[in-house]
């Protein structure tokens, strides 16, 4: 049974008068395990995509099973429950809660499930210790560098041990030696750990290690298997002329 | 549940300048109601003293059916006033005076001139044992008071203003003329001793003369039409007032001060009408700076709404984290307001305010209070305010959509 299971997916938006179509019947599979950048232009649906695969949206028409289950009918409340369980996300700008530090920060999704504190405690610093946080973990949001901050991010999304992991253009805000070092440690996790990871992204780096890569544009799906340095080497040759 | 209460409280703290605003805001809110309260309580205190120890006494004893027609001052409708009558009274629990009256119409002659005026007949002996205070309402060094001189009488300046018009007044013979039950006119030569103030609103030509002078004029020997009762505390009018009844049966009525002078309850209700209003008013303008505060809070922190919604955040506990927030300040701004109005009531307490009521020509000292009943109250409702006021800024945070919270609304 694979991870998720997408067929015919459409989004809709009412703009005004005018109807968007952000997707227009998109299939695409993920199996356990996989590294697998979507990667499209702007406006292309890549984030609508990743929205309705994390819960966050609702698409218009289609079938999206997650783990088996067809999740796309489901109320606010469950897709919050869906979210909190089974998915993780790792956001552009981070999407810290400010005024939590780092253990707080990483420790929230499980305490609002309604996990012991104190029984959480070992396995929120061992999630910290995986990521680098260790010096950190009682510093608020605002006295980490962007690295740091995305490492928090990583280790919340990890904390709730999800069936996936979301990351929406994750290195975007950071310089290349962050982005680096972030991009080591999520390979590291997928590896070690066997964490699924669905990266939306124009970062050649990130592409240069997933195993597929997917293309979207306008919102139909152009390939979902091509090959990551095939994906690269386009990229690259349209950024350098 | 501790953690949103946790982010609650921190959010509180995060954007202090705001806070501190909104904050104010309530202080100068609830404490200004408790102020306000504490005057009107101190004032209502003075008033219902100045009524039961100066006028009204703490209850009444009428004939039945006396005081349905009291402005006619019926004699018909008397009562005895004899030492066993007065002692079955005395020895009801917590009476601690009784004073009999006579009410009538009556006239003042002096020389040439002769004024119509309501007359009360008080025995100085007992009366100012009943209300204490309406000795501090009479100016006769003595004359009246003391109960020495048999035919002493008080007149209220605007009765004395009205027979100023006779040349030579204070030495010309001066007499009281009443009709007795029958209609029959009789007089009594009287001294004008002294002058009487008017401690509540009420008859302005009014004369004072002795128990025992009325009854002779009245033949009403060892009659009265009214018994004024004295209390040892006010809380317990009601009881006394109940035991009355009980031990006079139903040829006598028995009536409380505020039931006497119901004008004085009736000023106290308009009192207590419009501090509601004001308070309202208050309370209204205190609680939309709240509103607003969660507004600009829940406008700011979209994309932490949608944060918490991404990691499985319901939507019942967004709503609750920010109704936690606005009744976290409001609790704080009602309880500084609270603590700032009870200093201020508690320095005019110590101060006293000294007020002369319109139609009154005696001064007294307003002592403001409060109680811990009412601060209880003015806080449960800045908090309970504040949070309800939130409800709808707080449901809209809680009915975004994730991807549009995220994308910052």
């Amino acid at each position: 049974m694979s991870l998720v299971e997408i067929k015919g997916v459409t989004k809709t938006y009412q703009l005004g008068k005018t109807e968007v179509s952000a997707l227009r019947g998109v299939d695409l599979t993920l199996e356990r395990g996989e590294f697998t950048v979507v990667m499209g232009p702007s406006g292309s649906g890549k984030t609508t995509l990743l929205n309705i695969i994390g819960c966050l949206d609702n698409a218009t028409s289609g079938s999206y099973k997650l783990d088996g289950e067809e999740v796309g009918t489901r109320d606010f409340n469950d897709l919050a429950e869906i979210r909190n369980r089974k998915i993780g996300f790792i956001f552009q700008s981070f999407n810290l809660i400010p005024v939590l530090n780092v253990i707080e920060n990483i420790e929230f999704p499980c305490l609002i499930r309604g996990e012991n504190k104190k029984e959480l405690r070992e396995r929120v610093q061992q999630v910290a210790r995986d990521v680098g946080l260790d010096p950190f973990l009682k510093h608020k949001p605002d006295e980490l560098s962007g690295g740091q901050r995305q490492r928090v991010a990583i280790a919340r999304a990890l904390v709730t041990q999800p069936q996936l992991v979301l990351a929406d253009e994750p290195t975007a805000n950071l310089d290349s030696v962050t982005s680096d070092q972030i991009i080591d440690l999520m390979l590291h996790l997928n590896r070690e750990k066997g964490v699924t990871f669905l990266f939306s992204t124009h970062d050649p780096r990130v592409m240069q290690h997933a195993r597929r890569v997917v293309r979207i544009q306008d919102g139909v799906m152009v390939d979902g298997s091509g090959s990551a340095q095939v994906e690269v080497d386009r990229l690259n040759a349209a950024q350098h002329g | 549940m501790w953690s949103l209460l946790s982010i609650a409280l921190r959010n509180v703290l995060r954007n202090r300048r705001r806070t501190m605003i909104t904050l104010a805001a309530l202080l100068l809110g609830v404490g200004v109601m408790v102020g306000i309260r504490g005057v009107l309580n101190g004032l209502q205190r003075a008033l219902v003293q100045t009524a039961v120890s100066g006028q009204t006494g703490a209850i009444q004893v009428h004939h039945a059916g006396y005081l349905k027609n009291v402005i006619a001052s019926p004699l018909t409708l008397d009562m005895p006033a004899d030492e066993d009558f007065l002692n079955k009274i005395r020895k009801v629990p917590h009476v601690t005076a009784v004073a009999p009256r006579i009410l009538f119409a009556g006239m003042i002659n002096v020389g040439d001139q002769t004024l119509f005026a309501a007359m009360q007949a008080i025995d100085p002996k007992r009366e100012f044992d009943a209300v204490p205070l309406r000795k501090m309402t009479v100016s006769d060094g003595g004359r009246f008071t003391s109960g020495k001189i048999a035919d002493a009488v008080l007149l209220t300046a605007e009765l004395e203003k009205g027979l100023r018009g006779t040349p030579g007044q204070a030495q010309l013979p001066a007499a009281v003329l009443g009709p007795d039950k029958d209609g029959a006119l009789s007089g009594e030569n009287i001294t004008i001793a002294g002058q009487l103030k008017l401690n509540l609103p009420g008859e302005k030509k009014l004369a004072v003369v002795p128990l025992a002078l009325a009854q002779r004029l009245l033949k009403m020997e060892g009659r009265a039409t009214e018994l004024v009762i004295a209390v040892d505390n006010i809380d317990h009018i009601p009881e006394v007032a109940a035991s009355l009844r009980r031990v006079l049966g139903s040829d006598y009525e028995v009536h409380t001060w505020d039931q006497v002078a119901s004008f004085v309850k009736q000023a106290m209700e308009r009192q207590n009408l419009i501090l509601s209003l004001v308070a309202t008013v208050f309370m209204i303008l205190m609680l939309l700076g709240v509103a607003n505060t969660v507004l600009m809070s829940v406008l700011e922190r979209t994309r932490e709404i949608g944060t918490m919604m991404a990691v499985g955040v319901r939507r019942g506990k967004i709503l609750a984290l920010f109704l936690i927030e606005a009744a976290t300040i409001g609790l704080l701004g009602g309880v500084a307001g609270g603590l700032a109005g009870l200093g201020v009531v508690t320095w005019l307490e110590q101060r006293g305010i000294e007020v002369t009521m319109p139609g009154s020509a005696v001064p007294f000292i307003i002592r403001p209070y409060t109680t811990l009943t009412y601060l209880a109250f003015v806080v449960s409702l800045a908090a309970g305010g504040s949070l309800l006021f939130a409800v709808y800024p707080s449901w809209r945070a809680s009915r975004m959509r994730p991807v549009q919270a995220l994308a910052g609304g």
